[in-house]
């Protein structure tokens, strides 16, 4: 159970209607708002904390590190503000607008306050939707902001010393070169980050 | 006039070379082990080996992931062309668009490298000889002009040249691409070998594995240079030597003689004419950093700045004798711009062998060499390509699009993905006389230097050819049982190749050609061209073999002509 679900069954024992804005006052009023502890250069405060859950959520922390632990927001604040052209930053900002709208249609609040559960579930529907599109007829040209989040997240990490090296396997002077050999004879037998 | 005599005497050399790429290295070494006082002037900055900025970063130690920043394109919009030049890593080889334009007809896509050591640094390393049936095309096809030489001429240079740089490959026996003098081949992988059975099987051609510039064994003429440690980073510059560069190899040989006198930020804009003499006395050169402008000069130069940096200077040197740029009495000087056209193959994924996997990044491939118009082959259009391809195991980026997310996404990506294979074409491009560049005098450079236009394009020949280089390749992978076959031809501009040739051409006749059989001027005998320009047909080999093997045939050449005083 969650605290909003917590919150709307104490209002129904208390015998009580507690109405929407009321709700969202107390949610509000007793939580510290969700933030992240790095000074962003071209996305907001609240923008790159979406992107910091969002990123966490492609690759979570688990007996490796995860997006949010190896600078990848950070990664993607940068790359936003100095790689990407005027063309991908519009899309990128106006896609990422549309996705905190929806979370709030659907959920009643802005993605960056939602349960982790409920920022999970959301980003799984809309990934697997753009997914979907994607092996479809209709394959847009060009990324929506859920993959395009999803592949700088990719890009950052796996570029990363963690993801490189933990996640998959890195030697930076191999020495030699074996054409053919089997799996587990490869280095450790995971996937060569290069 | 004391002085003067005093400062011409100080600038004055047996031998002068224009240029530090593969060519200019060469030139370099062979002229001052001949024992010859040899000036090498480079228009860009000093580049020292192994003093690489970039050659040991990790990933993870380059910024934006290594991608370029908007900036950077804004800089080198034209050198990005590629898709590959212009990142963190490497985009310091290559040259800053807005203070070096060109001007272009049609797309033209021109790739330049200002600093000792040239293109020789980012090279694609591929090394192959050219064959006989190569050097006889033009006659029998009766397109542009006959090769002044025959392979028979270039073979022991040939020879040369791969002892010393060290080429990786192996011996095929194929008459039409002879074999040289090879370190041991790299390996091909599993899903390669696989191919190589099938499309000799079902086609009768050969696929080998690539021929390279790489050492797979230690040089004991060089021992600045250690054994390829298989990073693929080669293009950063390689601190171990392993591949082939004039920074790594030819001018540092040269540098131990004593004999050289290497000077970087010299942009050399004309060649100097003495009509009385007929000959060439030296070059101007316009200093890249003061703006200093100094006169060098010497018995004989050789020209080796890249085809178009070269043809740039015989240009831009107008004399009473050559109105229309040095060496230019035919008016060929500028024509007949080749490259090899490419960007177009096809793809494949490979189900199975997934137990199989590699170590080692091999900054190589597969080379299926050239089998069209060949033997009983005879298609709608002349001459033909190779391709070079390669297979490897998709990692992270093919998850982007993949259902995979948050932990199981990381689990997935550790396990290698499905392998994949692609190969591409190299095609020849015909010599076209119509295919051009100029001297552009309205639009300056950094330095006011005129620049050029470019007026080139691929035609009817290559076109049809690029049917073939894209269904052949299908063809290949659908018999070799793989799935999800996909052609590719992308639209290029002449240039893309970066393997630009053919603007003062060799030949046998001084009204229709520039260079004679030895890469002299024909008009003026003391100066050498032995880049790319010098080349009367394109093949569809990678050339800089070609270059080198000439390089070092007429420097052998020139200092006989010199000890008999003819120069």
């Amino acid at each position: 159970m969650d605290r909003r679900e917590a919150l709307k069954r104490t209002a129904w024992i208390m015998g009580g209607v507690i109405s929407a804005p009321a709700l969202a006052g107390i949610l509000k009023g007793c939580t510290a708002k969700p933030s992240i502890n790095w000074k962003p250069a071209y996305l907001s405060q609240e923008q790159a904390t979406l992107i910091s859950q969002v990123s966490e959520i492609i690759i979570p922390k688990t007996d490796t590190p995860g997006a949010k632990e190896v600078g990848v927001p950070e990664f993607i604040d940068l790359m936003l503000k100095d790689v990407y052209s005027e063309e991908d930053q519009k899309r990128f900002m106006d896609g990422l607008k549309k996705f905190d709208e929806d979370a709030n249609t659907e959920y009643g609040d802005p993605f960056i306050e939602l349960s982790a559960d409920d920022q999970a579930a959301f980003v799984k529907k809309v990934h697997d939707e753009a997914i979907a599109t994607e092996h479809s007829e209709n394959r847009p040209a060009k990324r929506p902001f859920i993959l395009m989040t999803k592949e700088l997240t990719l890009l950052g990490f796996f570029t990363s010393k963690a993801g490189a090296t933990q996640v998959l396997q890195y030697e930076a002077v191999p020495g030699a070169y074996k054409g053919c050999v089997p799996l587990k004879e490869a280095g450790n037998g995971k996937t060569w980050a290069t | 006039m004391n002085l003067n005599t005093e400062a011409a005497k100080n600038n004055t050399y047996d031998a002068i070379v224009v240029g530090t790429g593969i060519s200019g290295g060469w030139a370099a070494m062979e002229l001052t082990k001949n024992n010859l006082k040899t000036l090498v002037l480079e228009r860009g900055r000093m580049v020292k080996h192994p003093e690489y900025p970039t050659a040991t970063k990790d990933p993870w130690q380059l910024p934006y992931a290594g991608q370029a920043t908007r900036e950077d394109l804004k800089q080198q919009p034209k050198q990005a062309r590629t898709g590959y030049t212009v990142r963190q890593d490497i985009k310091h080889w290559f040259v800053n668009d807005l203070e070096n334009p060109y001007t272009e007809v049609k797309r033209f896509d021109w790739m330049r490298g200002y600093h000792v050591g040239g293109r020789s640094i980012m090279w694609g390393r591929q090394s192959y000889r050219l064959g006989a049936m190569d050097f006889e095309a033009n006659a029998k096809d009766g397109i542009a002009v006959d090769w002044p030489i025959r392979y028979e001429d270039l073979a022991p240079w040939y020879d040369k040249v791969e002892k010393w740089i060290g080429v990786s490959g192996s011996k095929d026996g194929i008459e039409h691409l002879p074999d040289g003098h090879f370190l041991p081949p790299m390996e091909l992988n599993c899903v390669e070998l696989d191919l190589k059975g099938k499309v000799k099987d079902k086609f009768g051609r050969p696929v080998t594995i690539g021929r390279t510039a790489h050492a797979t064994a230690k040089l004991d003429h060089s021992p600045q240079r250690g054994t390829c440690q298989f990073r693929n980073l080669c293009s950063r510059g390689c601190p171990y030597g392993g591949y082939f560069s004039s920074v790594s190899s030819t001018l540092p040989e040269a540098e131990k003689t004593g004999n050289m006198t290497l000077r970087p930020n010299s942009i050399v804009y004309e060649l100097i004419y003495d009509e009385k003499k007929g000959k060439a006395t030296g070059v101007k050169v316009l200093d890249a950093e003061t703006g200093e402008q100094t006169e060098f000069y010497a018995k004989v130069i050789f020209l080796c700045a890249s085809t178009f940096g070269s043809t740039f200077i015989m240009m831009n040197s107008i004399s009473n004798r050559f109105p229309n740029g040095f060496g230019n009495d035919s008016g060929e000087l500028g024509h007949n711009i080749m490259d090899h056209h490419l960007s177009v193959g096809a793809g494949a994924s490979v189900e199975g062998f997934e137990d199989q996997y590699y170590f080692g990044r091999r900054a190589n491939g597969f080379y299926i060499p050239r089998y069209r118009n060949m033997g009983g082959d005879k298609r709608d259009y002349l001459r033909g390509f190779g391709y070079q391809g390669g297979a490897s195991r998709q990692g992270w980026t093919s998850l982007v699009s993949e259902l995979s997310l948050g932990a199981q996404l990381k689990e997935t990506v550790s396990k290698p993905g499905q392998w994949s294979i692609g190969m591409g074409g190299f095609g020849e491009i015909l010599p076209y006389h119509e295919n051009k560049v100029t001297l552009n005098k309205e639009l300056k450079d950094k330095y006011g230097l005129p620049t050029l236009t470019f007026d080139a394009d691929l035609r009817e020949n290559e076109y049809k050819m690029r049917k073939d280089m894209a269904n052949d390749a299908a063809e290949m992978l659908e018999a070799a049982g793989y799935k999800n076959v996909h052609t590719f031809d992308n639209k290029i501009g002449v240039g893309l190749g970066i393997h630009e040739m053919g603007t003062a051409r060799m030949g046998k006749d001084p009204k229709t050609s520039v260079l004679n059989k030895w890469n002299q001027v024909h008009a003026c005998k003391n100066v050498f061209v032995t880049d790319g320009s010098a080349m009367t047909s394109s093949a569809c080999q990678n050339p800089s073999l070609t270059y080198m093997a000439l390089t070092a045939r007429a420097v052998d050449y020139a200092v006989k002509e010199l000890n008999r005083q003819n120069l």
